[in-house]
């Protein structure tokens, strides 16, 4: 069973996706990912205003049977998070790359942006 | 060395995904944790517990074995009835959980996966020290047990079986053929449903019986159910998981098992028992319903006014309340019915009220609407 790796993401080696437009990159979780969480029942989601730095825990995304932390890709500040998870949190695993998306940030250092990896090396990882 | 299930490969063509337990890998769901354990309590699941252990007890002081080294008297114990119990260390701490069964003129008891060899080196140790002539024999490795549960389970097992099965009463056990092959039938469960469990030998009867069961149980829309589900299920109900409620230290008085202590009869920690339960101040088991969101976990500190008054054992979001859950141990003067504590997730402190096990009670099938 292969996980949908859509070429106009970018991506990180712990299945993090970014959509980068101008200076905000939404964030959320890969197929990859999801479908290895199983049901996620719940996802906690950081206030908005927050700073990150690459590498920080972003957000919290909990199965019946794990919990999964999910880190920031980039640093940045916190600008938006899907208040729609906070009801229907299975919506991660329907649309992983659509309605499942976890927050915007605003990008602090374009610089890092380098560091993420295209989505055919992420292909290689899985 | 992680073992398997000699049913692995059916898992696999079932497209399983894995987790290891105890040693074993076993499946963790066939399809989704929340949809296999509100089919449970819908209707009927089947589950591979062969990971769990199977010994015999034989010899003319079988029954004064188990009476000496469990908190019950094995004497009240009739053929064909079981009885769930605890094994104790001299100082009154529960070294397994366990149900025994008596079949014929022997017994069998089932302790948790991982705790085969260790119950019964216990056993023989102890046959050994007060000169009994009993024997206990690890047989775990020539069983298979299934669990058929869930309301539709006895219309299901009767189609495989010419024994009138309501005749195997609550905790009654026998021998009976199903679906071709002499197995041991309980009627027990660790789900809260009526339920049989079924204990098998050998392996390739057990594989059998397994997809009989499930070819038969079609028309009850029957499903194979993993552990995931086998946990929120067994938490919704407040039993106890070894390695969670008990991991060494705790005795049957803090675990809230005095209803299954017999005190009439002499037995390995009792004297432990009786000298905690005159002093009266030690935590108990006690079970938190979240108010807010949040999952409870396994070592989630609980709060009251802001003083930590103990930790979650076992924690979950509850698949039919749709709430987290939790059984933790708190002290004794903190867990009145109705008041209100908080548990701290990561950090963040999710007030939640004391509650009256179990959390799903009995009538909850028929409280929910009908589709």
């Amino acid at each position: 069973m292969s996980s949908e790796v859509p070429d106009d993401l970018k991506y990180t080696k712990s299945h993090e996706w970014v959509h980068l437009k101008d200076k905000v990159a939404r964030i959320g979780i890969t197929d990859h990912a999801q479908s290895e969480l199983t049901d996620i029942v719940f996802a906690e989601l950081p206030e908005i205003g927050k700073k990150v730095k690459k590498g920080d825990e972003l957000c919290v995304v909990e199965s019946v049977k794990s919990v999964s932390e999910i880190y920031a890709p980039v640093s940045g500040t916190i600008i938006k998070v899907n208040e729609k998870l906070d009801d229907a949190p299975e919506t991660i695993n329907e649309s992983p790359y659509e309605d499942g998306w976890l927050v915007e940030l605003e990008v602090e250092d374009d610089a890092e942006i380098s560091t993420l990896i295209e989505a055919s090396e992420y292909k290689g990882l899985i | 060395m992680v073992k398997q299930s000699p049913l692995h490969p059916i898992h696999e063509k079932l497209q399983a995904k894995f987790t290891e337990f105890s040693g074993f890998e076993m499946p963790l769901q066939f399809s989704s944790i929340k949809d296999e354990h509100l089919q449970v309590r819908k209707t009927v699941g089947l589950f591979d517990v062969s990971h769990m252990s199977n010994v015999w007890i034989t010899g003319k002081d079988a029954e004064a074995l188990l009476t000496l080294t469990t908190v019950e008297d094995a004497s009240r114990i009739a053929e064909n009835k079981s009885q769930y119990t605890a094994i104790l260390r001299d100082d009154g701490t529960i070294i397994d959980d366990t149900i025994f069964m008596h079949l014929d003129d022997r017994y069998m008891i089932i302790p948790n996966a991982g705790m085969d060899q260790v119950v019964t080196d216990w056993l023989n140790k102890q046959a050994k020290n007060h000169s009994l002539d009993a024997r206990a024999e690890n047989v775990s490795s020539q069983y298979v047990i299934l669990a058929v549960q869930g309301p539709k389970s006895r219309e299901v097992l009767q189609k495989l079986t010419d024994v009138d099965l309501t005749t195997v009463g609550f905790f009654g056990c026998q021998k009976i053929t199903l679906g071709g092959h002499e197995v041991i039938i309980s009627h027990t469960g660790y789900t809260g449903e009526l339920g049989f469990e079924l204990q098998i030998t050998p392996a390739k009867h057990a594989m059998d019986i397994f997809e009989q069961i499930l070819k038969i149980g079609k028309k009850y829309d029957i499903k194979p159910i993993g552990l995931g589900a086998r946990d929120t299920l067994r938490l919704e109900k407040c039993f106890l998981l070894a390695g969670n409620e008990f991991e060494g230290g705790r005795t049957p008085l803090e675990a809230v098992m005095s209803w299954a202590i017999n005190w009439d009869h002499e037995f390995i920690g009792k004297d432990a028992l009786l000298k905690q339960k005159e002093d009266g101040t030690y935590q108990r088991l006690t079970c938190l319903l979240c108010d807010e969101k949040g999952i409870p976990r396994h070592g989630n500190e609980v709060l009251k006014d802001g003083s930590s008054v103990g930790v979650v054992s076992s924690g979950t979001l509850s698949p039919c309340l749709n709430k987290g859950v939790a059984m933790a141990y708190l002290n004794h003067d903190a867990r009145e019915v109705g008041s209100t504590v908080d548990i701290l997730i990561r950090g963040k402190p999710v007030a939640s009220t004391i509650v009256k096990p179990p959390f799903v009670k009995k009538d909850w099938l028929a409280t929910q609407e009908q589709h």
